[in-house]
């Protein structure tokens, strides 16, 4: 008896023991690990390209809007060039009227989350990998490990401007076993960790891949040195913003090209051109999503003010024209957005060929902020020739021409401020732009914030819109109600409660 | 070994047996519900500490229960705070000390049938009024630095947009409080508007002002908007005393007559609808208790300005609205105040020369506008002064001729006309264009087109959808032969500065212009055509004019004088 019962336990045994084999091991079938990921370097390079890869389009396992779009939205919806087209959803259409919620799913986060969530994995596990695989180099990885800090610095200074404070996180999150109970941290610490990681990004940065894709799709020292100058703008620290603008302008690698029929061409659907600093590289293949919001269902369309206000009209001489107006920012009329659908002067690109990148820095942007710089610190006189340099280029018209004193400080302010509408019309930039200005010196110029949204608010509501920007809480966004709802640590901006 | 086991597996198959059968008569305990959410009721019971008077409000007055179903409420939720501070300006020490009455009115103000969240708010009323009947009004103040939305002028929203099952709630830090007082007694009480009170008294509009609400069969309101002047106002114009005001206006020393002047005075204050200034910043006229007068707003950046028009070429400085003070709830109307002395604008008619061409978006393409050789097109929805019924694919046409071209149409005025693909139902019809600023009074409406053998050969001419008699050929071609005079009289003429059989031009009939301001002139074809038709100008003449110089010039900007 005692016998047979332990033959049948030592078989039972033996035949579980054996089946349990495959179905207990948790690794994934169709995946890979990370223990089994970060070994050679061409395992750092696809990380590195992965992050690039995320910034074009949303990855195909995630719904969510690509990050072009966000910050289209973030930088333009408010800044009074864009009105809503036929195919606006009520979520934007309340951004452009400043009706927001935090309920707005415009608010979430998540695209600029996940692509920081790259970085911080590339900027962890990279460095792992020199000791693995003995064919990378220290300065082959730097050049990674820069390109990974640099687009987590841009990210958090993007979401910096957009929320006011955000969570702060610089290390991967690898495992479910992560504190996911963020707090908020402030924009002014926000803005400092940019620029530490900008600072450090430039030390291990690399000046030339040595071809044109490369070195204005991916980060160079002199998309760094952008960044820099802008941040500083930010933190009201003219001179080192000077010192980093002028980094790029010496290096003797950009300058603008002269207005032509083929500018807009060269520097706008082509891309790449000397003009460029650093563009998301839309290709044929990986097309961009403007197709579809500028012009097969309009999202936006301009602002119709725009073409006169901005750009200027000559009545009397339909041939002298800005040429970043007609045809290059906008088709008047229709104020249809045409920057990025269009192939030339008289024809839009084809669907299957729209791949217009998005510009992330062109050249014209680090000349202008220097002159913001400069005329800060009081140098009027070499604010205004850099303007008036730009204006030549861009065969600016006598109507949009201001006449200003080197003295005259706010008026410079101003110039500088409809110079970059134009230059920068729907890339992005307006709404920062105006918020930036008008935050100088403890919101000291916030009339010109207040003058920009009572253009564009519906009469009915504009009493109501001017009452709430005077809160400089409601020049950021709310934190989406999802996010309050996952992570308890984190408070609303007052604002909207 | 064996008498061992046997008993002890014996047992222990019978344990496991009864206690499944225990186990397995327990009752599952499912969950009935599927939604957690409170309603407001539950809402303020579950958060007494802060609502407790509020509910004992709603307990008191019954409401309660019925804020406790299902529905689409929005509820302004008082705090404690702003209950006692409401209860304290009563005298009253706890809610019991309050009438019944008010309190049901009170609970009732503060809750509208519909839900309203925060993005709906403007700077007016809230479109459905609450359930006491009055409209609540929003807005936004900014107070030490801080912004916050606002409920009839000053409570202030301190949590907004909070969803409940049956609706939403925005607690408020000041109780709301219901106007109950006309808006003769609102006028009466302010001191500033003393003049302006004994003015209404004057004229026998003090009553109409005081009527309390009523709404007639189709339960439209009797709500009125008044526009007030404060005695300094009247000083800077020069009036100190009811007397003054009695001399300069009141021509028929009568001011009770509906005719006399100082009556129309104050009857043109009186707009017979609930306008709050968010209401008249998207209104560009109202119309007002001085038969068939109107005012006429624009809103110039944030200030409204009242009856501010540019007439033949003069400009004529609007008067501004005092924005702080106006939006003054009444229970029967809405007080406003103006910066500046105004009154009906004396004008006669003027002639109107609509180039119908001239659109502001067209005007926008400066390369095409007026400029010869040139053409564009742009959809229904493009244009924001013109619309037309048939399918939305087909685009109105914008054509500057080249100069010389062989169909003429170079010689239109401005060198311009729009083009109708096909003047025809299915493809454009009822064509509709706002008009300019037309004066009050008479005018003879002349349609002048370019011939096409192929347009359209009966189109009817509609002005604010009143068909006019005569209807246009635009198959017909200009006469040549007859004198001037003559042809005037069979109701064509040539209405530019050359002889051409290529241009005609049409009377389509006489109009009534009601009231000052823009209207519509719809073109319907009643025909079928297969080719464009080419409109050049609408002609307003006012009858006592000349109806054929000045002409226009053709190719040219010109007006051309016989």
């Amino acid at each position: 008896m005692h016998t047979r019962i332990t033959h049948i336990l030592a078989i039972l045994l033996a035949a579980l023991s054996l089946s349990c084999d495959s179905y207990l091991d948790l690794r994934p079938e169709n995946g890979t690990v990370r223990q089994e990921f970060w070994q050679t370097k061409e395992d750092v390079q696809a990380a590195v390209v992965g992050i690039y890869s995320a910034m074009l389009n949303t990855p195909p396992s995630e719904n969510d809007l690509t990050l072009a779009e966000y910050i289209f939205m973030y930088g333009e919806l408010r800044g009074g060039m864009v009105a809503p087209g036929a195919f606006t959803s009520n979520d934007q259409s309340d951004i452009i009227t400043t009706n927001i919620l935090p309920s707005n799913s415009i608010t979430t986060w998540s695209q600029f989350y996940r692509i920081i969530n790259y970085c911080n994995t590339v900027i962890d596990l990279a460095p792992g990998v020199l000791e693995i695989d003995p064919t990378i180099e220290s300065s082959e990885l730097n050049n990674y490990i820069s390109e990974a800090l640099a687009i987590r610095a841009y990210l958090y200074f993007t979401l910096a401007r957009s929320f006011k404070d955000v969570p702060l996180k610089l290390d991967a999150t690898l495992s479910d076993g992560d504190n996911f109970q963020l707090p908020a941290t402030p924009q002014d610490q926000i803005f400092a960790q940019v620029l530490t990681d900008l600072n450090e990004a430039e030390r291990l940065s690399v000046e030339d891949y040595g071809n044109v894709p490369e070195n204005k799709g991916r980060i160079t020292k002199y998309a760094i040195n952008a960044m820099q100058a802008d941040v500083h703008l930010w933190m009201e620290n003219y001179q080192e913003a000077i010192v980093a603008a002028d980094k790029v302008i010496n290096s003797g690698q950009f300058e603008l090209i002269d207005a032509s029929p083929q500018w807009f061409n060269i520097v706008f659907a082509q891309g790449n051109s000397t003009e460029s600093i650093f563009e998301l590289q839309y290709t044929p293949e990986n097309r961009n999503p403007f197709y579809q919001i500028f012009l097969q269902q309009p999202q936006y369309l301009a602002a119709p003010p725009v073409l006169e206000e901005v750009f200027g009209v000559d009545f009397d001489d339909p041939e002298n024209k800005d040429v970043r107006g007609e045809r290059a920012s906008l088709v008047p009329g229709t104020n249809e957005i045409y920057k990025f659908t269009g192939l030339n002067e008289n024809q839009r690109k084809a669907l299957q060929e729209s791949d217009t990148h998005w510009f992330v820095y062109r050249y014209a942007d680090v000349l202008l902020m220097k002159a913001e710089a400069l005329n800060e610190l009081g140098n009027g006189e070499e604010a205004i020739a850099i303007i008036e340099n730009l204006r030549e280029t861009r065969e600016a018209i006598d109507q949009t021409q201001e006449f200003v004193t080197p003295e005259d400080q706010d008026n410079i302010r101003l110039y500088i401020l409809a110079e970059r509408a134009r230059e920068f019309a729907f890339e992005g930039k307006r709404w920062f732009d105006v918020l930036r200005n008008a935050r100088k010196n403890n919101y000291e110029n916030l009339d010109i914030l207040l003058g920009v949204a009572l253009r564009s608010a519906p009469a009915s509501q504009q009493q109501s819109i001017l009452a709430k920007l005077r809160d400089p809480n409601s020049h950021y966004l709310p934190i989406n109600t999802f996010e309050l709802f996952t992570n308890k640590a984190l408070t609303q901006n007052p604002f909207y409660n | 070994m064996k008498t061992l086991f046997r008993p002890s597996l014996y047992t222990l198959t019978l344990l496991v047996v009864f206690t499944g059968l225990v186990l397995s008569c327990t009752e599952e305990k499912y969950k009935e519900s599927t939604d957690e959410t409170l309603n407001i009721t539950e809402f303020l019971r579950a958060n007494e500490e802060e609502y407790s008077l509020f509910l004992e409000i709603l307990d008191v007055t019954d409401y309660a229960s019925f804020m406790n179903t299902y529905g689409t409420y929005t509820l302004f939720l008082p705090t404690n705070d702003a209950v006692n501070q409401y209860l304290s300006d009563l005298g009253a020490s706890n809610v019991a000390d309050v009438p019944m009455e008010d309190l049901q009115e009170l609970a009732k103000l503060h809750i509208i049938d519909e839900v309203f969240t925060t993005v709906q708010f403007n700077d007016g009323k809230i479109a459905t009024p609450s359930l006491q009947g009055q409209f609540l009004i929003t807005g936004a103040v900014n107070r030490d630095g801080q912004s916050n939305i606002t409920v009839n002028k000053d409570a202030r929203i301190i949590s907004s947009n909070v969803e409940v099952g049956n609706g939403v709630i925005h607690v408020i830090d000041k109780a709301l409080e219901v106007a109950d007082q006309t808006l003769a007694e609102t006028i009466d009480e302010d001191p500033s508007l003393s003049l302006f009170a004994e003015l209404i008294r004057e004229t026998g509009w003090y009553d109409t002002l005081d009527e309390p609400l009523t709404y007639d069969q189709d339960s439209i309101s009797s709500h009125v908007s008044v526009l007030a002047q404060t005695n300094e106002v009247f000083q800077e114009a020069g009036f100190n005393t009811l007397n003054d005001l009695k001399e300069r206006y009141s021509h028929l020393d009568d001011p009770t007559n509906p005719l006399d002047s100082l009556n129309l005075y104050v009857a043109y204050r009186i707009i017979p609808e609930l306008d709050y200034l968010a209401d008249l910043a998207v209104k560009s006229v109202v119309l007002t208790k001085a038969p068939l007068e109107v005012i006429s707003v624009k809103l110039a950046s944030d200030s409204l300005l009242l009856n501010e028009e540019t007439f033949n070429g003069v400009f004529e400085p609007g008067v501004q609205i005092n924005r702080s003070q106006s939006d003054v709830t009444a229970s029967n109307g809405v007080l406003h105040y103006v910066n500046d002395n105004f009154f009906i604008k004396k004008r006669f008619p003027a002639p109107v020369y609509f180039d119908v061409a001239d659109q502001p978006e067209f005007r926008q393409l400066s390369s095409v506008f007026r400029k010869p050789g040139n053409y564009a097109d742009l959809s229904r929805s493009e244009l924001s002064e013109v619309t037309w019924e048939g399918n939305a694919a087909f685009r109105l046409g914008y054509l500057a001729a080249a100069t010389g071209d062989g169909a003429q149409l170079s010689q239109a005025w401005h060198g311009d006309v729009v083009e109708l693909l096909r003047h025809r139902t299915g493809v454009i019809n009822n064509l509709e264009f706002t008009t300019p600023v037309l004066i009050k009074g008479r005018y003879k409406v002349w349609v002048s087109y370019r011939q096409n053998g192929r347009a359209s050969s009966s189109v009817r001419a509609l002005f604010n959808g009143e068909a006019l008699p005569r209807l246009i050929n635009f198959t017909e071609y200009g006469n040549t032969d007859l004198p001037e005079r003559v042809l005037e009289s069979q109701g064509y003429k040539r209405h530019l500065n050359i002889t051409t059989s290529r241009f005609n031009s049409r009377l389509a009939g006489i109009i009534e212009v009601p009231t000052t301001g823009r209207h519509t002139i719809t073109l319907e074809s009643l025909a079928y055509a297969g080719g464009p038709s080419w409109i050049d100008v609408i002609e307003f003449r006012p009858v006592d004019m000349d109806q054929l110089y000045p002409k226009m010039e053709a190719g040219g900007d010109g007006l051309i004088d016989e």
